[in-house]
């Protein structure tokens, strides 16, 4: 027992080592591994992207975007955290301004608020509604919130920062989004 | 299903919700092309400041050049006699100008144009010895000398009775 956790102790240890080869070659400017990196984390990264923006074509666009983005920042990972964690940060924050830039004029001057997402019936390919075609549905600030909080694990204080909305704000849309998961779900 | 029931469920997909997510389409082409484009443009720009960088140098340069013959050409450009003379011109137009400029205050002694005309004919026979010797630098340091002797006289004996005490 012991000795099979040294060994996964040690196998974490060479992946984090190996890990870290591999981001110090991306920052001395290798375009080799920074595929090699980009293939490994793209999942993580569209997967939140998805999520964030609940459209396919935009969530693509925004994960092309992160990983230009990161080429330019990763200079400034000092290792001090973990990578995927630092990642989450920079694809949130990338995705979220993003979303920010595609807003049209409109959207911006009144605040309007995509709703033909919500009228839309959920994908129900497969018997159980998974939640994820819920959460794309949902309108896009009270979806923004619901991801960042509920499934990503970020404080209502860090959202509202990165956001910029208020903290309260960032509250009542969670609670929105909550109660609009739950009456899809009862119907299911 | 029951609100508590409901909220369960949430909580049971939040905890199930698969993260990684694959894209349907390949985006690394699109990555790619961008980050070379920009260390291109990024190899560009470091080109276009450098070459800004050189020619601020040159520039510097330059007008270093222009100001240290525009400050001081008499002791870059000229020699010899060409050297006196432009002292002298020098020299006379600052007397004229200090003339001009001290005329309506009156002077303090009778003979301070004696004084003017003595250190003159001390100036000339500079002059003369610099005729032969046109670059002695003891003989060019006189005449300067004369020159500035004259130019302290002028303005003492034309300054207020009080600025003296």
């Amino acid at each position: 027992m012991n000795t099979h956790g040294n060994v996964v102790a040690a196998e974490h240890k060479f992946a984090t080592k190996s890990e870290l080869d591999l981001i110090k070659a991306v920052q001395g400017g290798d375009k080799q591994a920074y595929n090699t990196l980009y293939h490994q984390y793209i999942g993580q990264v569209y997967g939140l992207c998805y999520r964030l923006t609940g459209e396919k074509a935009l969530a693509e666009d925004a994960a092309q975007e992160v990983f230009i983005q990161l080429w330019r920042k990763i200079g400034n990972f000092r290792g001090q955290s973990k990578f995927s964690t630092w990642l989450h940060t920079v694809t949130s924050n990338v995705t979220i301004s993003y979303i920010r830039k595609q807003k049209g004029w409109v959207q911006k001057m009144f605040n309007i608020e995509d709703s033909a997402a919500m009228n839309e019936e959920a994908d129900a390919s497969s018997s159980s509604v998974d939640l994820e075609s819920y959460v794309v549905r949902l309108p896009e600030r009270a979806r923004i919130v619901f991801v960042l909080h509920a499934i990503e694990g970020y404080r209502h204080e860090e959202i509202a920062t990165m956001t910029n909305m208020a903290v309260g704000s960032s509250k009542s849309q969670f609670h929105r989004a909550k109660q609009l998961l739950e009456e899809w779900m009862k119907d299911e | 299903m029951s609100k508590a029931r409901i909220e369960a469920s949430l909580n049971e997909k939040i905890a199930e919700l698969k993260k990684d997510k694959q894209p349907e389409r390949d985006l690394w082409p699109g990555i790619e092309l961008a980050i070379s484009k920009e260390d291109f443009s990024g190899l560009q720009h470091s080109r276009v400041e450098r070459r800004k960088k050189y020619l601020a140098v040159a520039a510097v340069v330059m007008f270093g050049f222009i100001g240290w013959f525009t400050i001081s050409p008499q002791f870059v450009l000229l020699t010899g006699d060409d050297l006196v003379a432009s002292l002298s011109a020098q020299h006379e137009a600052q007397k004229h100008e200090l003339l001009v400029k001290l005329r309506s205050q009156p002077a303090l002694t009778e003979n301070w144009q004696d004084q003017l005309a003595e250190l003159d004919d001390a100036a000339n026979a500079i002059k003369l010895a610099l005729e032969n010797d046109p670059n002695n630098m003891a003989l060019l340091k006189m005449l300067q000398s004369v020159h500035q002797q004259q130019i302290s006289i002028i303005e003492r004996v034309h300054s207020p009775k009080w600025s003296q005490i």
